[in-house]
């Protein structure tokens, strides 16, 4: 592997882990929002984090595509590093989600 | 010599980082003690910071450090200046905040 197909790597890598970041604080931006039961900001939140966690699935499933392609890429701690970030925040999301859901019951059952 | 602190969830990606700024550092001749850690070291890197960095990947965590270190400036890293691992972008965002322009 180059010096170049070396830092195109590390820029995908970086855009995993930059996405995957963001994802999660927008997810916890949402669950914020929502314990105060303040619902269309926790919505607009949740949005945003779902949309970050696709722009690294994006970047994750060009590494993919890639490999496919027989164009290996050389896998170190730093792509590992950005696939347990990518992980974290699909994880986080789908709990995000839940607990939103939550929040809303409970407004539901105070009246 | 003033210490910066780079965190972020490992200490992982920062410290590609701090390699980075280190060159940049080294390159305009000023001295800075960098490093990169983890969020975990929170309670001893806020004995010795003179200014806290944090990852963009977790600026949700940003008021808690905030709390925590009460008087060490804290800012998220630009983050279009950490996807592209911007040493001296990130060197200058941290001299302003250090008031060493």
């Amino acid at each position: 592997m180059g010096k170049n197909a070396e830092q195109d790597l590390t820029e995908v890598v970086m855009n995993i882990i930059i996405n995957a970041g963001n994802a999660k604080s927008y997810a916890m931006d949402a669950i914020r929002a929502a314990k105060k039961f303040d619902f269309e900001k926790a919505e607009e939140k949740y949005k945003s984090a779902k949309d970050s966690e696709l722009s690294a699935h994006n970047a994750q499933t060009s590494l993919l595509a890639e490999e496919s392609n027989g164009q290996g890429i050389k896998l170190n701690l730093l792509v590992v590093h950005a696939q347990d970030h990518l992980m974290n925040c699909i994880t986080f999301n789908d709990t995000a989600r839940e607990i939103i859901d939550l929040y809303k019951t409970i407004k539901e059952s105070r009246g | 010599m003033k210490k910066i602190f780079l965190l972020c969830s490992a200490g992982m990606s920062t410290s590609l980082l701090v390699n980075k700024m280190k060159e940049a550092a080294k390159k305009q001749g000023c001295q800075y003690e960098i490093t990169a850690t983890s969020l975990a070291n929170l309670k001893e890197v806020q004995q010795q910071a003179d200014l806290i960095l944090l990852a963009p990947q977790v600026r949700f965590d940003k008021e808690r450090v905030e709390k925590a270190v009460k008087d060490v400036p804290v800012d998220i890293v630009d983050m279009v200046a950490y996807g592209m691992m911007d040493g001296e972008k990130v060197l200058n965002q941290a001299k302003k905040l250090l008031k060493d322009e």
